[in-house]
């Protein structure tokens, strides 16, 4: 029993970074109609970010979440201007957007190994292998302000959409961009600004992931495919959604390794993508539009 | 005279695909350069894959990036098969595209009913889960260590003639699936699956049909792989870079197009092997800036670049060509209508 509950406060504080990581797809998805293939780039750009600031300037992870993210934002600003924007939107631009972002994460991930090997690197801080205790069970502090940390981003985010005009602009444009145009919504500037955001998620989830686990230049690609399970099984743009499908995907991760032999628990993340993609494409809840 | 071919072949294509295959079938009698006969052997085989993934890739717009699993499944079946059992080595590739064409259909029946990118993302899932289960499935693979078959020398310089055979195979599958009627079927559900189901295309039969056939084509590219090499482990075989080579090589020559998937393949082999030797820390990124540069300017690839220099017209390939560029958005300002949702079906 108390295994049981263990592995249940496991699943839940990791499904707070899931969720962070998850919602930066999400949005680009809901608002462009575009999949952001190089979110595990940025993913990994982001873990080598906060990594390459404490190893060299001693600066602690959780502080530079700030910095790496506004400069992933630009980053991912100029992604969108430069790269992004010529592509044609709708069906017609589905494949080559996956293909020309692809490429991006493959440029970023040569630029990883050139610039810091492919050796697996890990964020070390004094206080990352304490613990503290909580009725019994024994939590890691990491763990614990990754998990806060995911629950004030998400917090700030819906804050964003739902109270802010820019939130309400972006909502907008996701539900019909032409109408935009013609109320006077700058359409490009929020596809822009929207791009940025899902980039700066992607690299803050990088970041607060690289707290907690050694990475390469490799790193991503399965943050990928999890966020991608996330962002379907709880439909577009919804907080809420979003939470509970990344508490769905954690659960059944951290589970997994009661009934499976433990080499084949990273699989199960794939299988569980399959499986959502076929039984239900549409989300738990259905496809909703921002909001 | 009496017509030997069906209407959709063009003479003139036949006869350029005899002459090529003639000079390269008898190119080692006049040269024989060990290093040019192994590079034409690569080539060729990358060439089959390059067309199979096209089938799919190019001529259904479903681009798979996860073609190893089909590619890896059968390397391993086939060289189980001759080690384990005894069986000869062409009844062995015949067995490892049949099991690797019916793995195909497992996963991509239930998954070819997404479209565009929920399908790709999908074949990513696919393509790293079988690699695990592999990579742990000792009995079939040997687990991480991978298996070897006997060297034999004489059959490595033979294979190269094998090679040319199957190549020409995939090429003369290629024209078929394209110029025949069914091609025609293929780019109607390629533009829109809905509207091809309205006039009787039946898009779930003939998905799975391309499907099987290109997996099919990939067990057994694994299965000579296999025997060329004498040496395959999972981690290779079943990499997610080898998916992605498929893809590049696609991309490269250009996707949809009967010829152009082989003429990257060259191009990919060609490039990889000269990028391994002199910079083999910037090859990754190369190939992303090239999917990049291929994917703005040009996305028929190579065949677009030459269908350009030579002022001809272009195909229509259905949604990522031609028509494609045609209702590109502009730059600025308004796009094009609100793009409807293909995957929630």
């Amino acid at each position: 029993m108390g295994q049981v509950i263990d592995l249940a406060v496991s699943a839940i504080l990791l499904a707070g970074l899931y969720a962070t990581m998850a919602y930066g797809l999400g949005l680009i998805y809901g608002v462009l109609r575009i999949v952001n293939l190089n979110h595990g780039g940025m993913i990994m750009v982001g873990a080598y970010a906060g990594w390459w600031l404490h190893f060299k300037y001693g600066i602690d992870p959780y502080l530079s979440l700030i910095p790496v993210s506004a400069a992933a934002f630009v980053l991912g600003v100029l992604v969108y201007r430069v790269l992004v924007r010529r592509l044609p939107r709708g069906a017609a631009g589905g494949v080559q957007s996956l293909l020309l972002l692809f490429g991006v994460w493959l440029v970023l991930r040569n630029a990883a190994y050139l610039l810091f090997t492919g050796n697996d690197q890990t964020i070390r801080t004094a206080y990352s292998t304490r613990a503290i205790s909580l009725a019994g069970a024994f939590l890691s502090v990491n763990r614990v302000a990754v998990f806060g940390l995911a629950l004030v981003v998400l917090f700030a985010l819906h804050m964003l959409l739902t109270r802010t005009y820019l939130g309400k602009a972006i909502r907008a444009v996701a539900q019909n961009p032409d109408s935009c145009t013609l109320v006077g919504v700058p359409v490009e500037r929020i596809y822009a600004l929207t791009f940025g955001l899902g980039t700066a998620l992607a690299a803050l989830a990088g970041l607060l992931a690289a707290t907690l686990f050694p990475f390469s230049p490799e790193f991503g690609a399965t943050e990928l495919l999890k966020s991608f399970v996330v962002v379907v099984l709880g439909g577009l743009g919804s907080v809420a959604g979003t939470a509970i499908a990344a508490l769905i995907l954690a659960t059944v991760e951290v589970f997994a390794i009661l009934a499976l032999p433990s080499y084949l628990t990273a699989s199960v993340g794939f299988v569980l993508l399959v499986l959502v993609l076929v039984i239900r494409p549409g989300g738990l809840f259905g496809q909703r539009v921002l909001g | 005279m009496k017509r030997v071919l069906p209407v959709w072949v063009r003479p003139r294509a036949v006869l350029v695909a005899g002459i090529g295959a003639a000079v390269l079938a008898l190119l080692p009698f006049f040269h024989s350069n060990r290093y040019w006969h192994n590079q034409i052997t690569e080539t060729m085989l990358a060439v089959v894959a390059a067309l199979a993934w096209n089938w799919l890739g190019g001529y259904l717009g479903q681009v798979s990036f996860g073609h190893a699993a089909m590619f890896g499944l059968g390397g391993f079946v086939a060289a189980r098969f001759q080690a384990s059992l005894g069986l000869p080595m062409i009844p062995a590739w015949i067995v490892a595209g049949i099991v690797a064409g019916l793995y195909a259909l497992v996963w991509g029946h239930p998954t070819l009913r997404l479209r565009g990118p929920y399908f790709s993302i999908a074949t990513i899932g696919v393509g790293e889960a079988t690699r695990l289960i592999c990579t742990y499935w000792v009995w079939l693979t040997g687990g991480s260590s991978g298996m070897s078959l006997p060297v034999q020398i004489q059959l490595k310089y033979q294979l190269y003639w094998y090679a040319l055979a199957l190549a020409l195979l995939a090429l003369a599958a290629s024209y078929a699936l394209r110029r025949s009627p069914l091609g025609l079927s293929l780019l109607a559900i390629k533009s829109d699956v809905d509207a091809a189901g309205d006039v009787g295309v039946s898009s779930v039969r003939l998905q799975d049909l391309v499907l099987f056939i290109s997996g099919m084509t990939m067990g057994i590219c694994g299965g000579f792989y296999a025997s060329y090499y004498s040496f395959i482990e999972p981690g290779d075989m079943f990499g997610f870079s080898r998916s992605i080579s498929f893809v590049l090589m696609g991309v490269i020559g250009g996707i949809g197009t009967i010829a152009g998937p082989a003429v990257g393949a060259l191009i990919y082999v060609l490039l990889r092997n000269a990028l391994l030797a002199s910079y083999p820390q910037l090859y990754l990124g190369l190939y992303g800036l090239l999917l990049i540069l291929v994917i703005l300017f040009e996305p028929l690839g190579l065949t677009g670049l030459f269908l350009r220099v030579f002022h001809r017209k272009r195909p229509d390939l259905g949604v990522t060509g031609v028509a494609a560029e045609d209702s590109a958005a502009p730059a600025t300002g308004v796009t094009p209508a609100p793009a409807e949702q293909r995957g929630a079906k």
